[in-house]
């Protein structure tokens, strides 16, 4: 009896739309050989609400809203793109209070976002306690824009020209107690997860996504970092006053999930250092520069950039003089990330698709619009 | 950027000038791939992102490439007509375009020749219409 290869007939398996690991109503349409994975083909648009087409019949402050409900993890940063287009075409200048508030916001913004991946990316993995560790921290965060903005989530609270409004009373206080408190508990997670060896086991070495794909696919953010490539916006094309704070662009060499991983964690650090130089360098003055309600930019176009938790968040705005936008594009980098998915899970089997999906951090409100 | 391209294309290139870190050029479709590809050679390997704009009156789509040695933008249009409109792919210079191509496909209609997977991608299959066109109003189904 001769034992050979036993030729085995592709099958065809539905991850999702409604899947615990797949973040939300995303379906991935695997083919498999065995239990080898051989192509994978993401079916998106499940959250379509058509965002684009939505901004061309409201006016530039209405659409501030809506881009909250991008990716509502960092509703901050969707706001940022856009309030730059706009600022840019408008040539509106922001008081440089405003300039740092926005700082303070898009960081804190930043580290929740990346808490909720650490969260979300132990418990794909089966690590629950890191799961309500993540959310413990965050929630401190949480607290601290209810006190700022009244919301939790979705604060739309850039604006054209500034910032909703100023801090209140006590805030300062508690954001630096936050971020004395952060960094021991980021020892913790290491404790409890970095070195762990069922987590390694998991991540290294799994999903590889070489620098130059990575460029290709146009990935950006801890994605393309934990590529080892350094391209941070904040440094590449610095808004706000990133240009004046001190901060390291972090990177991996390991191009795998567990370097995704540690660029995350590393970040956290660093967005606690910019927070607290922002604090320490708060100069007095207005929160919101003077613009007209009925905002009518000259015809022109813009390309707001900034460096999401995700990556390249981006608005193109496109203006004909009117109080509409005639074109708003939002490039969203989990869009472009899951285009490079199929290529990294192409080889693995069904659990690391979990693994390399939950280490990419997508936000499906962004990737379908 | 802007004298090597008209050195190497000439005709082919509309129009180009420099806003801040923008190379902002419009070019005859022909000539579309052989131009990406002449951007990726110098360094814009970055295809940040593809996009059409219609303005009612002409349309064109805008392609974003970014370098990341020197941060500059290469931005090129193409003029296309409004229905019935098709570009040659550059999925064979960025793999990235893939899935921006679909996107300007299922929202404009813009068909991109010799695109590997050319499908609908944020809409459902048997949507009717383009809804992104400034003719196509939100009710088209």
């Amino acid at each position: 009896m001769s034992v050979g290869l036993t030729p085995t007939e592709q099958v065809i398996l539905n991850m999702g739309p409604q899947h615990p690991s797949t973040h939300g109503v995303l379906r991935l349409k695997l083919t498999l050989e065995g239990e080898v994975i051989v192509g994978c083909d993401p079916v998106i648009g499940y959250l379509h609400r058509g965002m684009e087409k939505i901004a061309e019949n409201r006016t530039y402050a209405q659409f501030i809203p809506y881009t909250d409900r991008l990716d509502y993890l960092s509703s901050a940063s969707n706001n940022e793109a856009f309030v730059l287009a706009v600022e840019r075409i408008a040539s509106i200048e922001v008081p440089p209070r405003a300039q740092y508030l926005r700082v303070i916001l898009l960081e804190l913004n930043r580290i929740a976002s990346h808490l909720v991946f650490v969260a979300t990316f132990a418990n794909d993995l089966a690590a629950t306690t890191a799961f309500l560790y993540g959310f413990r921290e965050r929630e401190v965060i949480m607290d601290l824009f209810e006190m700022w903005t009244g919301a939790r989530l979705t604060q739309s609270w850039i604006r054209i020209g500034g910032v909703g409004s100023d801090l209140p009373e006590g805030f300062e206080k508690k954001a630096h107690e936050f971020c004395r408190m952060l960094g021991p508990r980021l020892a913790e997670y290491d404790e409890l997860l970095t070195g762990n060896r069922i987590f390694r086991a998991r991540t290294e070495g799994v999903g590889l996504l070489p620098p130059e794909a990575g460029i290709d696919y146009a990935c950006s953010g801890p994605t393309l970092r934990g590529s080892g490539v350094p391209f941070d916006l904040r440094r590449a094309e610095p808004y706000e006053v990133y240009s004046r704070l001190g901060f390291d662009v972090v990177t991996d060499e390991a191009c795998d999930c567990m370097g995704r991983y540690r660029v995350r964690m590393e970040e956290m650090r660093q967005s606690v250092h910019i927070i607290e130089q922002c604090l320490d360098q708060l100069p007095q003055g207005e929160v919101l520069a003077k613009v007209p309600r009925a905002l009518r930019p000259a015809a022109g176009e813009a390309y707001g950039r900034v460096e999401s938790p995700r990556g390249e968040f981006a608005c193109y705005v496109v203006s004909d003089g009117g109080t509409s936008p005639l074109r708003v594009r939002l490039r969203a980098p989990s869009f472009y990330h899951m285009a490079a998915l199929p290529e990294m899970v192409r080889g693995w089997k069904i659990g690391d698709v979990v693994a390399i999906l939950g280490s990419l951090d997508i936000v499906l409100g962004e990737i379908d619009r | 950027m802007i004298e090597h391209l008209k050195a190497h294309f000439g005709e082919d290139i509309e129009s180009a000038e420099q806003v801040g870190r923008e190379v902002r050029v419009r070019l005859r479709p022909a000539a579309l791939v052989a131009v990406c590809r002449f951007c990726k050679e110098r360094g814009y390997r970055y295809p940040a992102d593809i996009t059409a704009v219609d303005t009612g009156s002409e349309m064109r789509v805008v392609y974003r490439l970014v370098s990341l040695d020197n941060g500059e933008h290469a931005v090129i249009s193409a003029g296309v007509p409004r229905s019935g409109a098709s570009l040659p792919s550059i999925t064979g210079v960025f793999r990235g375009a893939d899935w921006p191509e679909r996107e300007v496909y299922d929202l404009f209609g813009v068909r991109f020749v010799s695109h590997p997977d050319l499908r609908r991608i944020l809409l459902t299959d048997d949507w009717q219409g383009f809804p992104l066109l400034k003719t196509g109003s939100v009710q088209d189904r």
